[in-house]
């Protein structure tokens, strides 16, 4: 049966300089990868990369709702991330960002930078599942928003963009001696 | 991760200002003093140092002090953490999904059947 084009989620072009792709085949169903996926108390055994830990996890799963993270770091300061789920198709696709806020609301992008100076930045992220002969094969997805890109935008008002100060500054760095 | 981010963000932070911004293209051509650069800028010094401690502690200049006078030098490197962020994007996801496979490899069934 084929889905009338608007259940059709549009496949992103990927940007090698800005997207990250992995991709995984693992010997577990993929039952256990999405409940890895999408359930507090067993996403917080894995998310953030050791020493640090995800302290808290709230997960609303479907389109629009929470996902919200807390991670910590060795030395007991905690970062909070907080995004929502875009698309929600249980044991073969989830989608988040953290441009979005729950229910949608667009970030404030100047907070995003200036106010959590320890956030990720700015991404999507998609996450495929499909059954493999030896388990489960999955991608991870990671589109991000051109660094500079972002800075143009964010330094509108600004003298000189933010992006222009930085190419700038890097092609002075380059090219004069100090 | 987000130390690194945090690196990140302390370059976008100093070059948030025009002032700054300024400083450091001078500094490009190479060190100056704290006065012969307050005076550049045609402002008084204390509020010019408040500035260069700015840039100082986001890690985009260093200074020494001879005698009296405090020489400004832009760090060298200082721009490689926004340079390196997709390495750093893609390091984080890298572990995390080691972490994935090992933890859900040895998931009890009955968390997720």
């Amino acid at each position: 049966m084929t889905l009338p084009v608007h259940y059709q989620p549009v496949t992103p072009i990927i940007d090698n300089k800005l997207d990250l792709l992995l991709e995984r085949t693992i010997a577990t169903p993929p039952a256990a990868v999405w409940a890895a996926w999408t359930k507090p108390h067993l996403l917080m055994k894995w998310f953030t990369p050791s020493p640090w830990k995800t302290v808290e996890c709230e997960i609303d799963l479907r389109p629009g709702g929470i996902f919200r993270t807390v991670m910590e770091s060795p030395e007991g300061e905690r970062f909070p991330g907080t995004g929502c789920y875009l698309e929600v198709v249980p044991q073969r696709r989830l989608v988040w960002t953290n441009v979005l806020l729950p229910g949608f609301r667009p970030v404030a992008q100047a907070t995003r930078v200036l106010a959590k100076p320890c956030d990720e930045f700015l991404f999507t992220a998609i996450i495929t599942i499909e059954p493999h002969a030896t388990g489960t094969r999955y991608s991870a997805l990671a589109i991000h928003t051109d660094p500079q890109a972002r800075d143009r935008h964010e330094s509108m008002g600004f003298e000189n963009g933010w992006g222009t100060a930085l190419k700038q500054l890097e092609d002075l760095m380059r090219t004069e001696s100090y | 991760m987000p130390k690194y981010s945090d690196r990140v963000d302390r370059v976008f932070h100093s070059l948030a200002d025009p002032t700054r911004r300024a400083v450091i293209r001078r500094l490009a051509r190479g060190p100056a003093s704290a006065s012969m650069l307050a005076k550049a800028f045609a402002m008084k010094l204390p509020s010019f140092t408040q500035h260069m401690n700015v840039l100082e502690a986001d890690g985009l200049v260093e200074s020494e002090k001879v005698g009296r006078v405090r020489t400004y030098r832009l760090k060298a490197g200082a721009m490689k953490p926004a340079e390196d962020w997709l390495a750093a994007q893609r390091k984080l996801w890298e572990s995390r999904l080691d972490q994935f496979d090992s933890f859900v490899q040895t998931l009890d069934p009955k968390e997720y059947t």
